[in-house]
């Protein structure tokens, strides 16, 4: 299978747990034996990297002031130049008559680069939530969460699957945006050894029920 | 030939210039056997999918929660993009994508990589010259975004020269990718039979000339070097008015400015009046004056040349190639009362040049910012860009 995974943040760029997640997930993938490209918003160090059979892709965000360090107008910006260097990783395999069989998008930075590629592309797409931001923000109500929570609640409407590490995220998530969503929630415990072919069996699920469709 | 064009304003919807000037050229473009596609924001009352005159617009939820106009600017593309995406899938297909300014112009961007089509980007206006420079950090990051624009444009379509020059050196791109396509009048619009003298008592007293000022108040239009202007002509012993169309932050300012002078009397401030009224006014007008200190196209100026009013404009910005120095127009100095001033006198007091100049203007109009024409400059420039495109290797497949 050949997966598409959009992140923020992969090593050596390290902020939170996410990086350390999405690499043990990536390097699991190709043991077996699966073909998988990384793309990650990093400004200081844009460019290609074969990392032990990973493809990473780092993007830097063509927009470098953004006022009042605002992370929307970041995300957007990036999100665009995120669709650009996918969008070429898509045509390149196109070229080679291949294409990507899944996107795998973590957190709600990549949820808008995301939504486009599947909406140009037909390419299923699966959405890790880590956290939410009702639980991050400190100003829950303020027009950034309410924009961010506007994404996070666009990115579970759009995605085939919505993974989770635990029950409990599960469950705040269907509170805050909805208990319809109940039929695509899994939830993956990222412990261990054996969550990689978890996150696996939820990708062939995907990939067969757009078969199906 | 199949053309997206992205724009955030559309007939209903509008804000600026941009709306009707869109509403122009896809028009045009239509008459020309272009299949047009407009994607634009959604508007209370307005169709999701309409038909008008040929052209298809589409409509999208513009609604997005942010913390700033930029974010909002942002996150509305998305859904423009989104709109576009599922548009091209459902139409199989487009030629050309064509963006108007930076407010669509990411979407665009996005759009350009998702279908491997050559993106064509119209630069109504910058940053920069808006503001006048980058001051803080909501401008600088318009301005980058407006830089990475022109740099993903496989062509820039410019209204001026003079705007060509200010895109190229403001964003450091070569001037060979820019191509200049001024904007276009509809003349037709102009001739109406209406009641002369109903028109001009509105606005003056039978025996004052009617010196006509139309735009903004803000100090970039210059209207205080006509008001300084007015006392000169006064002194010549013509009996002039100043009409002033239009709303502006400055507007208690100038009329401070009039007092000072003297001339409360002498200079009516309209406010916002309805186009009708205005294409009128400019018939019954004696002069038209566009006095700007920076100005990227005025059209206000070819309003008047189609409308058979003289006029005297600065020589600055895209004034300077619209209007031609004793030939369609008289052109002065920017920031200057004494030749404005003397612009206007020359054109009161000799009749045979006033008709001389006016029927110039208005065979510009016709031959030079038609829509016809500028329709089909612009199928020159997408065909153009699709043949470099047919020619290189960067397709889908």
């Amino acid at each position: 299978m050949r997966v598409l995974i959009l992140t923020w943040e992969y090593p050596p760029k390290r902020l939170g747990n996410v990086s350390d997640h999405v690499s043990t997930l990536a390097h699991e993938l190709v043991k077996r034996e699966n073909e998988v490209e990384v793309m990650v918003l990093d400004d200081l160090r844009p460019g290609f990297e074969d990392v032990y059979g990973v493809h990473v892709h780092r993007v830097a965000n063509p927009v470098k002031t953004h006022p009042m360090a605002s992370v929307l107008t970041y995300a957007m910006t990036a999100s665009v130049q995120i669709e650009n260097e996918a969008s070429n990783i898509v045509y390149f395999y196109k070229q080679h008559q291949k294409s990507i069989d899944l996107i795998h998008a973590h957190e709600w930075l990549t949820i808008s680069p995301a939504i486009s590629l599947k909406h140009a592309f037909n390419i299923p797409f699966v959405l890790t939530l880590h956290s939410i931001e009702g639980h991050r923000s400190h100003n829950r109500f303020g027009p950034l969460s309410i924009a961010i929570k506007e994404i996070e609640d666009t990115g579970i409407w759009e995605s085939n699957k919505v993974i989770t590490n635990t029950d409990w995220l599960k469950n705040e998530i269907l509170r805050y945006y909805g208990d319809g969503h109940r039929k695509k929630m899994d939830v993956v415990w990222p412990v261990g050894k054996g969550w990689v072919d978890e996150v696996f069996s939820v990708y062939q699920r995907v990939a067969q029920e757009t078969l199906q469709a | 030939m199949r053309v997206l064009h992205l724009s955030w304003e559309f007939p209903p919807r509008i804000i600026g210039g941009l709306a009707s000037h869109l509403f122009d050229l896809s028009r045009a473009l239509t008459r020309r056997g272009v299949e047009i596609h407009v994607v634009t924001c959604n508007f209370p009352g307005a169709k999701e999918y309409e038909i008008v005159e040929g052209v298809n617009v589409h409509r999208f939820e513009a609604y997005a929660a942010g913390d700033s106009f930029l974010s909002w600017a942002l996150r509305m593309q998305k859904n423009m993009e989104r709109k576009g995406c599922d548009l091209i899938s459902l139409i199989k297909g487009v030629d050309v994508i064509h963006a108007h300014d930076w407010l669509s112009g990411v979407a665009g961007i996005g759009l350009k990589h998702l279908y491997r089509k050559p993106l064509i980007t119209t630069m109504h206006s910058t940053e920069y010259g808006r503001r006048n420079g980058i001051h803080n950090d909501l401008q600088a990051c318009i301005h980058e975004i407006e830089s990475w624009l022109c740099y993903e444009s496989w062509r820039i379509i410019t209204c001026s020269y003079y705007m060509r020059d200010h895109v190229s050196w403001c964003f450091r791109v070569p001037e060979n990718k820019v191509c200049v396509i001024p904007n276009g009048v509809d003349v037709t619009k102009f001739n109406f039979v209406f009641n002369y003298w109903e028109i001009r008592n509105r606005f003056a007293h039978a025996s004052e000339k009617i010196l006509l000022f139309v735009g903004r108040l803000v100090p970039e239009k210059g209207l205080d070097v006509l008001i300084k202007a007015l006392p000169i002509i006064l002194g010549k012993g013509v009996n002039a008015k100043i009409v002033v169309v239009g709303e502006g932050p400055q507007r208690d300012e100038y009329q401070r400015l009039a007092k000072d002078h003297g001339l409360g009397n002498k200079i009516l401030f309209t406010g916002h009046i309805d186009d009708w009224t205005l294409r009128a006014l400019y018939r019954v007008a004696d002069v038209a004056i566009v006095p700007s200190r920076f100005e990227p196209f005025g059209i206000v100026a070819l309003e008047a040349m189609a409308a058979h009013c003289p006029l005297v404009a600065s020589s600055i910005g895209g004034l300077d190639e619209i209007v031609d120095h004793e030939g369609t127009g008289l052109k002065v100095p920017p920031n200057n009362p004494e030749a404005l001033a003397w612009g206007i006198l020359r054109i009161i007091r000799d009749v045979g040049f006033k008709d001389w100049i006016v029927n110039n203007a208005y065979q510009k109009c016709l031959w030079n910012y038609n829509w016809d024409k500028i329709a089909e400059w612009t199928i020159g420039v997408y065909e153009a860009i699709l043949h470099e495109y047919n020619a290189g290797s960067w397709k889908p497949v």
